[in-house]
């Protein structure tokens, strides 16, 4: 619950960041996509149903690690988007509590299940 | 909570009104904000509550992307709550099996409301170089009702796998349960 909350707040900060630290161009364009949308699955991933969305945040933060260099931005966006980055991935790793049941969850309905009358592995 | 309504390995009833009526609530408020902005783009009002990004709420309300629809880009999306409002509401405590139709449905309505949200707030810097507060607020209701909503999807899906499994009509199964 806490590493969710806080990488909803990385992603509202990053889609804020350019304005605070005063940089445009592909640095800004970049952070407020990846902000946005990391705070979205963030928010997700706080249900226990659909924690999984913790994995878009994942590659969002391993992107944002290499994203300065990749896309050459200015340093203090640099830097700002490779700690941040790092920050979100690290949180998104962990899986955190998950205390509900769910009937096998989402890969309940690709995989067989040993219970049903016509079993046969797919 | 734990009654028969439960679906199988299931520690909760996902469509219980504890369940249910949050994401309704949700979806109430968000069509009220929706409403709103609405109305402005139909000039019914004049102007737009803005507390924090000066001309910002009008810039994104009377862009072009706002109108590229034949009505207003709010409209839709009063729409979309009222639609998520209503398949959120219909049904028993027992609909994840009774009606997967309508839960599915739901899901599927959910779901893509909080992606157009996100796509938007994403045109409002990018494009327009504006943010505007109460569509922020709209998105923010949009992508909170995600999570909570595809939970009962899941349950109706894992029961109409089931049944199919067991040789039912997909078609039966997903009208009649």
């Amino acid at each position: 619950m806490w590493l969710r909350l806080i990488n909803i707040a990385l992603g509202v900060w990053l889609m804020a960041a350019s304005a605070v630290l005063g940089y445009r161009g592909a640095a800004r364009t970049n952070d407020v996509i990846v902000g946005a949308l990391a705070a979205s699955f963030a928010i997700i991933a706080v249900s226990e149903a659909t924690r999984a969305a913790r994995w878009v945040v994942f590659v969002l933060g391993l992107w944002l690690m290499v994203a300065g260099w990749v896309l050459g931005f200015e340093w203090s966006a640099t830097l700002n988007s490779t700690v941040v980055g790092l920050l979100l991935a690290s949180f998104a790793f962990v899986r955190g509590r998950v205390d509900a049941r769910f009937g096998g969850g989402w890969s309940a309905l690709w995989k067989s299940n040993e219970n049903q009358v016509h079993g046969e592995k797919i | 909570m734990n009654d028969d309504y439960t679906p199988l390995g299931w520690s909760y009833n996902p469509s219980d009104w504890s369940q249910r009526l949050p994401i309704v609530g949700l979806s109430l408020i968000g069509f009220g904000i929706a409403l709103y902005l609405a109305l402005y783009q139909w000039r019914v009002f004049e102007t737009v509550w803005e507390p924090f990004f000066g001309d910002g709420s009008r810039t994104v309300l009377n862009s072009g992307v706002s109108r590229i629809l034949p009505i207003p880009d709010a409209a839709l999306g009063a729409l979309s709550y009222l639609a998520d409002a209503v398949t959120g509401i219909i049904g028993k405590r027992e609909r994840w099996r009774t009606m997967p139709w309508i839960v599915i449905l739901f899901g599927l309505l959910v779901g893509p409301l909080g992606a157009a949200s996100i796509l938007l707030v994403i045109l409002q810097p990018v494009m327009f170089d504006a943010w505007c507060t109460l569509c922020l607020a709209s998105a923010l209701i949009s992508v909170l009702m995600i999570g909570p909503a595809l939970d009962e999807m899941l349950a109706s899906l894992q029961h109409v796998k089931r049944e199919w499994k067991q040789g039912r009509s997909l078609w039966n199964v997903l009208w009649k349960g």
